[in-house]
């Protein structure tokens, strides 16, 4: 195995350079990005300097309670995201995000952390944080994807729903196609993800891996470990939320409660964008 | 209402017409509502039960996605269809009394134009045969000879033993219940 390249303070000073040529060209091109590009950067230093000292932490006391207290964080701040992302919301969407996100990530991470990869001591933070990390990251994306088609097919196709509701449809019978187009949508990017994996780009977990050392046969088979586990969590992520979600929308006897729905404010700077690209 | 009668909803417009009939299969909130038919009482967890044989056709005369047939056939699949089956025979021969004739089994219905939607509507709950059709301005967008068969099947259909019709209707002021007239304020 090579060597592993420790980088010091001079090396990220450097690297800084490349950021600051970003904020040249903003300035030239009169793009004005030099602002949000600078918030951005100290952002990212300042949110991975955070993570890097807890996590230096969290990996001296070797002890589980640490471990599940960052993974508690992380279910609660990746559910926070997945809610904030959704065009629309609910009273309880934070709790049954945080549901779909700790029982998706929980049973997955189990299987990949202790049956795959068989980590000894089985918290052992090196594997088990980040492993979780890329679940809950990437079910996320999934969970909002899917949050967005079920709420917009029930929105959009209320006639429909209540159609077969006039004919004594269960709410079973009533949901089925909307959770399983909202299910279906949540699970294309990580397919998507997976059939051009290798092709356009290097996998990030693969680069990482590569970058520091690791053989590359055995980077592509921890790659390959990592897609199919984000495979499952997105599953079982979108089959979760859209059942709480179609549960909270439609009252047991069959009643759609739409009432129940309320836009999500966008933020700022995304309303930016978007109008930027309309 | 009393079992083979015709019964009209009248009302000045936005008077909650279509609210009660939506009340009344539980689509709508109605708080202390009582739901009793040929002496069976149903409560919430029935709804879905209850609607199988209330049933109501819902103003503009919504359609699923799909073709016609899949319009006309899609109650027959549920868990409450209580054992009926979809005849398509029967289906062509009330097509035929709506005057949709020329339209296909396998044509898009979200092509048809507002009249077809209607007669189809009103093909698909005679062919459901429930006990009570609730219908919400059955004979929107249909000229008159057209709306006056549909209204003669719809009336017929409630002449049945063990059927009923209610019936909100726009411009049949003419019209007598043979059952009762049920006024909103």
């Amino acid at each position: 195995m090579q060597k592993f390249t420790f980088l010091s303070p001079l090396d990220l000073l450097i690297a800084t350079v490349l950021v600051l040529a970003a904020g040249t060209i903003s300035i030239l091109l009169r793009l004005g990005l030099e602002k949000s590009l600078a918030v951005a950067a100290s952002r990212c230093v300042l949110q991975l300097g955070m993570v890097g000292l807890v996590l230096e932490k969290i990996f001296g006391i070797d002890h589980p309670l640490p471990v599940l207290a960052w993974l508690a964080v992380m279910v609660t701040l990746a559910s926070n995201e997945a809610v904030k992302r959704a065009k629309w919301n609910y009273r309880g969407i934070t709790l049954d995000a945080v549901i779909t996100m700790a029982f998706s990530a929980m049973i997955v991470g189990a299987i990949v952390t202790q049956a795959v990869i068989k980590v000894r001591p089985w918290y052992s933070p090196q594997y088990v944080i980040p492993l979780l990390g890329m679940i809950l990251g990437n079910s996320l994306n999934g969970i909002s994807l899917c949050l967005d088609r079920l709420t917009e097919h029930l929105t959009s196709r209320t006639t429909e729903i209540e159609l077969l509701l006039a004919f004594g449809a269960t709410r079973s019978e009533a949901m089925a196609e909307p959770l399983q187009t909202a299910v279906k949508t949540g699970m294309i990017p990580i397919i998507n993800n997976m059939s051009v994996a290798g092709i356009v780009s290097l996998p990030g977990m693969m680069t990482g891996q590569i970058l520091a050392g690791a053989p590359p046969i055995q980077a592509v088979g921890y790659q390959i470990v990592v897609m199919f586990m984000i495979a499952a969590a997105n599953a079982l992520g979108s089959m979760s939320i859209a059942t709480l979600a179609s549960r909270r929308l439609m009252e047991p006897h069959g009643r759609l409660r739409l009432d129940r729905l309320n836009r999500s404010k966008k933020p700022a700077s995304r309303k930016k964008a978007l109008g930027k690209k309309g | 209402m009393a079992e083979s009668t015709f019964n009209i909803l009248k009302g000045p417009s936005g008077c909650g017409k279509s609210t009660l009939l939506h009340q009344i299969v539980g689509m709508k909130a109605a708080k202390g509502a009582k739901r009793i038919l040929g002496g069976e009482s149903f409560d919430r967890n029935m709804l879905p039960e209850w609607r199988s044989k209330v049933t109501i056709m819902m103003q503009n005369a919504p359609l699923l996605t799909g073709t016609v047939r899949e319009n006309l056939a899609f109650p027959f699949r549920l868990k409450n269809s209580g054992g009926r089956t979809f005849h398509w025979n029967k289906a062509r021969w009330l097509m035929h009394e709506t005057g949709l004739d020329h339209v296909k089994p396998e044509q898009d219905a979200k092509m048809l134009s507002g009249g077809e939607r209607h007669r189809l509507a009103l093909v698909r709950a005679l062919l459901w045969s429930p006990t009570v059709i609730l219908a919400d301005e059955p004979l929107g967008g249909l000229d008159e000879a057209i709306a006056q068969r549909c209204l003669d099947l719809l009336q017929e259909y409630s002449s049945r033993p063990g059927k009923a019709v209610l019936c909100v209707l726009h411009n049949f002021d003419h019209l007598e219940a043979t059952g009762r007239t049920f006024n909103l304020p």
